[in-house]
């Protein structure tokens, strides 16, 4: 039986001796959310992971964080329109963490310093896969196989390896080098690379298949879609795509006075600009999308990265957006203007939208020459058997063309993708597939997962700060060759990446360890299992909920207990 | 996202979580030992009673923290006391000795008196409600800062007797409801204003007097280092929520302390031998009803009464007045204004 | 060594012969010129001590409440309102078994206001768990005062010494004024094992529930009934060193053979001792000296009525409604007795009225008239109010 001290006194810090974790009707756990720059990002870049892993002061383990879901991160941060900073909740403090220059920070230090890839090169356990085509979903494909240890052919019918980065990407905006090198580092992990190899021509899918467990098909889309207006056709018309693969590799292109390019992606965007750095002196972009800006419609926006679309505004471009090309006006078989109209895409019956052309708001643009740049289809050569009368292959989320079941597919070739970095994400995700078809694991799941909104972060605890810009070449100084935009220097990047707010993952900040009325949050000395450096002491805590609901991060979750 | 949604989506995580492997999750860490490797003072142990979310404990425990173990601690009869010394138990690491309602700063007074006799160099720190030092302690609390007694006084300021069951103080604030200030068909809560003790107390020409909020811990580490450093009387205001005498969520005590700072109706301020030599200035001055719509105690000044919407009116000109005499307006981006104080620091206007 | 000195500037000499390291005050007829002493003394140099002028009684009995949790030896002194403004302060040092002594320089309590003496301010707080401890004549101030530190520190109990405002401290006496070797001796430098310490951090004043409430106050009152052998022992050791004893619990004077008694607290015990000596002979009656009011010398007092066949209780205070404090007590206390003496009570020099030599044969009248369980004001004059409040 306790006796009573004379005069009542106590011991200190005897109150241990009641736990008060008894009282609680709701707990603290710590809660990984998906960060919206990771969950946006068609490749699975975690850019909030590697952004932390940069705060601590360790560039190289980020970039190895980075190419466990990339590997060529110097190319995407130059051509990727940035998904992660349109979803980045930042935006709406301020503006969006500029991931893309993390990212290309990141990626041209790894090519300076000769970072080697975090996989063993040696790891050849696996089952033989091939993949066809080595543009970015084959590379990226090729490069997750060998991570899991599958040898891997990859055949390509062009000389060198790249795909539409080397044939369709102005140096201006992705420099050789960089190309290269990552390129370079990729091929080196033991990948059997087969250039000049065409399927249909050199091999066939039927060989393909016998010699190997799994085929990844990545051939993008090649051939131009057929296009007219009303029937009619320019005699000397030639489509987009092929005129910038033809510079590219030449140096040539057609110099008129004036030129209308038809289409809202890329290509028509670089062949636009490359035209005008040529000496053409009227360039037009018809395009039926909308132009980016504040208000606009993310859906109903021109499908390029909105900097290239600033530049190209800057170098003198003119865009006429939601218009179509009506008719085209020929003297003879020669083009001397063309009769646009005002269109919209409407929701029709049957909840799909169509396009609608408003009478009475036709124009006529006098331009002696029009390019199509509307898309481009898979070229059907040595895939006959698959494609049938499709344009594109059809699969499901992960790339599993039905009725094949040892052949997947991804990139542009899918028909419903667009971009490098969606490319990218196909190769990894088909390469997961594959593999755990191999080894009898779980597929991977391709579905969204939930990431954490701007509301639930505690914004109360960060400062407004401004976005680092990039430098960038003056009008003047543009030219064919240098890259336009410029990266960060260290200094920046670190402004940069403290701008992050660390959605849905511990900021180590302390707020939780501070501001817990009941001492029931304990620092731990090493980071503790689940990723934060704080442990809950649920003897003590009562469930108050202070340090969810002060949580920078939206880390901290209550949950019934 | 709805919040069913979230907590949803949060079990399914967590089941997810207890399906990972448990390498060395909370469960497994040796709790007694990280206790004690914990990188701060414990002044105030777990395993006290207080509330879920109060703002007291909190603030209490920031103090200890910050004045570190040579200290002597006294203490008010109230919440603190009740909810940190349940005999056999005491939840303090420091001596701590309660003696009445009244006198904390007196006992603090003898207590100093004989470390001095004794040659002993011990801080002492005095704490206290708002009722203990605005009201039944005031006079002792007068006279030991008369006398430049080596002493900081801590007032936690909840604004009113919550250990009684929420009854009005000098302290309550203009229309807020209390047991005792209960609205009604001749009355909208509290009729008197909030008693302006830091003027009292400036009034004393001490060498340091601040209000400090639980929202911005720094902050009041920052106060209580300088106060201790002090030869001679100090005085902290500390605003500290109390979940249920204001009727709020235990969550959102912070939240609402935070709001009472950025709204003007709690202005952080220093003052030097009675002279004003600093104030947190507010970055966004948000409008009152942001901070009283989120309490229970000013319900009724959002009904459909004319009278309710006149009361609104008044709080807010009593925050503008505040705003105005002590200058919180601040101009662009301080690092120490209301919204740069307790920020993670990632980014922002101090790098 | 003899000194012709006042009540307040002896007590004041014999508390800084004690070297208290914290003395707490406020001001009080007729307590004032003890602490105004204490000052002067502190600002001379001779008493190195903490003077702390309060603003209060109340911060008053605080200061020391603080200082003696500290571990400092510590003093104050009051009367009248002020200890009744002291009271919450005085049941909890007691509660808290803080050893400190205090001074009550006796004076009535308003209303309506009477700064002259009696008992009624010591009387108020008799159940707040402080030992009283009351003083006949100057002398008697100063040895209890000495005693009085040795018993507090020794019982963890504080000690309140009673002496009667100006009749003692105001007046001159001849007194023998100790030396400082001689109180050094006799009482050892204060420690005070449960002092606030950061090296050993207590928490004094805690709160108990209805578990242990019964126990702590249990023990506060066996502490006190402890205390009565420390008393005598006290008064015994101190008159060893030199050489005069102030009567421990109670003293007896008086032929033997008298059946009558007379029991009575402080300075009027010595104008009864000589209003005694002039009587004759046969009326002389036991005077009995109660030296102890808390703890209450129950069982001494027995055996020092023994024999006697009326014991007529005299005292200073009363508690109006019911009668005599001191006498209800008395009557209480011998009820265990087999053979126990008839009990008269009365109060007598409210608010400093005189109370001349002819009182004591005043008083032995009255009792004859006064029934076993009766209770009267002796020297009250009904006539002097209206005869609807008589």
């Amino acid at each position: 039986m306790k006796q009573l001290s004379r005069g009542a006194f106590a011991l200190p810090g005897t109150s241990l001796d009641f736990k008060t974790g008894t009282w609680r009707n709701e707990m603290p756990v710590h809660t990984h959310w998906g960060a919206p720059c990771h969950v946006a990002c068609p490749a699975g870049e975690d850019a909030q992971a590697y952004i932390a892993k940069m705060m601590e002061g360790h560039p190289k383990q980020a970039w190895e964080i980075l190419v466990q879901a990339n590997p060529l991160p110097a190319t995407t941060a130059r051509v990727c329109p940035h998904f992660c900073e349109q979803a980045c909740n930042r935006k709406h403090m301020d503006q969006p963490i500029a991931i893309h220059l993390i990212e290309r920070y990141l990626g041209d230090e790894a090519i300076k310093n000769n970072w080697a890839y975090p996989v063993d090169v040696s790891k050849e356990d696996g089952e033989p896969v091939c993949v066809v085509g080595a543009g970015p979903a084959g590379l990226s494909a090729a490069y997750h196989l060998r991570r899991l240890g599958h040898p891997v052919t990859l055949i390509d019918s062009l000389p060198e390896a790249g795909g539409l980065l080397r044939t369709a990407i102005p140096v201006t905006r992705l420099p050789r080098n960089v190309l290269d090198a990552e390129v370079g580092r990729l091929l080196k992990l033991g990948i059997d690379f087969k250039p000049r190899t065409s399927l249909g021509r050199d091999v066939s899918l039927e060989q393909l298949m016998g010699e190997h467990a799994y085929l990844f098909l990545a051939p993008g889309a090649a051939k131009s879609r057929h296009w007219s207006v009303d029937g009619a056709v320019p005699s000397d018309l030639r489509e987009g795509l092929g005129l910038l693969k033809e510079w590219l590799v030449v140096g040539d292109i057609p110099k008129p006075k004036s030129v209308a390019i038809h289409g809202g992606g890329n290509t028509a965007v670089d062949l636009a600009r490359v035209m005008k750095r040529a000496g053409v002196a009227d360039v037009h972009v018809i395009t039926a999308s909308g132009l980016p800006g504040p208000d606009a419609d993310p859906k109903d926006v021109l499908n390029v990265v909105p900097r290239e679309f600033e530049q190209a505004v800057e170098e003198g471009i003119v865009f006429h957006a939601h218009r179509t090309i009506q008719r085209l006006l020929m003297r003879g078989s020669k083009l001397v203007g063309l009769e646009m109209v005002h269109l919209k895409k409407l929701p029709g019956a049957g909840g799909r939208s169509s396009r609608v052309a408003f009478e009475g708001t036709e124009t006529v643009l006098h331009v002696e020459m029009v390019v199509p740049a509307i898309g481009e289809v898979v070229e059907p050569q040595g895939f006959e058997n698959l494609l049938g009368h499709a344009d594109y292959f059809k699969a499901d989320p992960i790339g599993q063309i039905a009725g094949s079941d040892r052949v997947l597919v991804g990139g542009d070739a899918r028909g419903d993708r667009g971009t490098v970095t969606a490319a990218i994400g196909d190769g990894r995700l088909a390469a997961l597939a594959i593999h755990a078809k191999l080894t009898g694991g779980e597929l991977p799941d391709p579905k969204r997962r939930p990431f954490i909104d701007y509301d639930k972060l505690n914004v109360n605890y960060f400062e407004p700060a401004a976005r680092a810009v990039e430098p960038m070449l003056a009008l003047e100084q543009r030219n064919d060759s240098d890259e336009i935009e410029g990266g960060l220097n260290f200094a920046q990047v670190t402004h940069e990446i403290g701008r992050c707010f660390s959605c849905g993952n511990c900021l180590a900040c302390d707020n939780c360890w501070t501001l817990c009325p009941d001492n029931a949050v304990i620092k731990t000395v090493e980071r503790a299992a689940d990723g934060s450096h704080y442990v809950f002491d649920y003897e003590y805590c009562k469930g108050c909920g202070l340090c969810a609901h002060e949580c920078p991060c939206g880390y901290i979750g209550m949950v019934s207990d | 996202m709805d919040s069913t949604k979230l907590k949803q989506e949060i079990q399914e995580r967590r089941a997810q979580m207890q399906s990972a492997p448990k390498e060395g999750v909370a469960g497994q860490h040796n709790m007694e030992e990280l206790r004690k490797l914990q990188p701060r003072y414990r002044g105030l142990e777990a395993g006290h009673r207080a509330c879920q979310g109060c703002g007291e404990a909190l603030a209490a425990r920031l103090v200890t923290e910050a004045a570190g173990p040579d200290v002597i601690l006294t203490n008010a009869t109230g919440c603190l006391e009740v909810f940190t010394t349940p005999w056999p138990q005491s939840a303090w690491r420091l001596p701590w000795i309660h003696s009445l309602f009244e006198n904390s700063a007196a006992v603090a007074s003898g207590v100093e008196a004989a470390l001095k006799a004794q040659g002993r160099s011990t801080k002492v720190i005095a704490q206290g409600g708002d009722g203990g030092t605005f009201d039944i302690g005031f006079q002792a609390l007068s006279g030991m800062l008369e006398r430049q007694h080596n002493i900081l006084y801590v007032c936690y300021d909840n604004e009113a007797y919550m250990n009684t069951g929420i009854q009005r103080s000098g302290s309550t604030p203009h229309a807020a409801m209390t047991t005792t200030s209960p609205p009604g068909k001749e009355r909208m809560g509290k009729r008197h204003m909030k008693k302006d003790l830091l003027s009292i107390i400036a009034a004393h020409h001490i060498p340091y007097a601040a209000s400090a909020s639980v929202a911005y811990p720094a902050d009041i580490r920052r106060k209580v280092r300088r106060a201790v450093s002090i030869e001679g009387p100090t005085f902290l205001l500390i605003h500290s929520p109390c979940p249920l005498g204001w009727g709020i969520e235990s969550d959102i005590s912070i939240e609402v302390a935070r709001l009472a700072v950025q709204t003007g109706l709690f202005p952080i301020i220093e003052l030097e031998r009675g002279e004003l030599t600093g104030v947190m200035p507010i970055r966004n001055p948000r409008p009152v009803t942001d901070y009283l719509k989120l309490q229970n105690r000013f319900k009724h000044l959002f009904t459909d009464d004319p009278r309710a919407r006149k009361e609104r009116e008044h709080v807010q000109a009593l925050a503008d007045h505040n705003i105005e005499i002590y200058q919180l307006r601040g101009e662009g981006v301080d690092a120490l204004d209301t919204d740069g104080a307790d920020t993670v620091r990632r980014g922002g206007v101090v790098d | 060594m003899l000194h012709a000195l006042e009540g307040s500037q002896a007590i004041a000499q014999a508390v800084a012969l004690c070297r208290p390291a914290v003395v707490a005050a406020y001001p009080i007829t007729p307590q004032t010129h003890i602490v105004e002493n204490i000052s002067k003394l502190v600002a001379d140099g001779k008493l190195k001590c903490e003077f702390v002028s309060v603003e209060s009684e109340f911060s008053a009995a605080s200061v020391v409440l603080g200082s003696a949790a500290t571990g400092a030896r510590s003093y104050t002194a009051s009367s009248s309102q002020g200890i009744l403004l002291m009271a919450e302060v005085l049941f909890d040092i007691a509660g808290m078994r803080l050893p400190m002594v205090l001074t009550c320089a006796n004076r009535a309590i308003s209303a309506p206001i009477n700064i002259w003496n009696d008992h009624q301010d010591a009387m108020t707080v008799r159940d707040s768990g402080w030992i009283q401890l009351y003083c006949a004549d100057n002398q008697e101030a100063i040895d209890t005062t000495i005693q009085a530190f040795r018993i507090s520190e020794r019982t963890e109990l504080p000690v309140m010494v009673c002496v009667d405002g100006f009749v003692l401290t105001h007046t001159l006496e001849v007194v023998d004024m100790p030396n400082a070797e001689q109180v050094d001796s006799y009482l050892p430098p204060f420690t005070f094992k449960n002092k606030l310490d950061p090296k050993h951090p207590l928490s004094l004043g805690t709160l108990v529930g209805p578990e242990y409430y019964t126990e702590a106050r249990y023990s506060l009152h066996r502490a006190l009934e402890k205390a009565l052998p420390e008393i005598e022992s006290a008064d015994a050791d101190w008159a060893k060193i030199c050489g005069r004893a102030s009567g421990g619990l109670l003293t007896v004077d008086g032929p033997e053979s008298a059946s009558v008694g007379v029991l009575a607290m402080g300075s009027v015990v010595s104008t009864l001792t000589e209003a005694n000596e002039i009587l004759p002979g046969k009326k002389r009656v036991r005077l009995m000296k109660l030296r102890a009011f808390r703890p209450f010398p129950a069982e001494a007092l027995r055996q020092a009525c023994a024999g006697l066949k009326e014991l007529i209780v005299l005292e200073r205070a009363f508690s109006p409604g019911c009668g005599g404090i001191l006498g209800t007590e008395v009557r209480a206390a011998l009820a265990g007795m087999a053979k126990p003496p008839a009990v008269r009570n009365f109060a007598v020099g409210l608010g400093g009225r005189d109370i001349p030599l002819g009182t004591l044969s005043k008083l032995l009248d009255a009792a004859k008239a006064q029934g076993n369980e009766g209770f009267s004001i002796l020297d009250v004059e009904p006539e002097r109010l209206p005869p609807e409040d008589r």
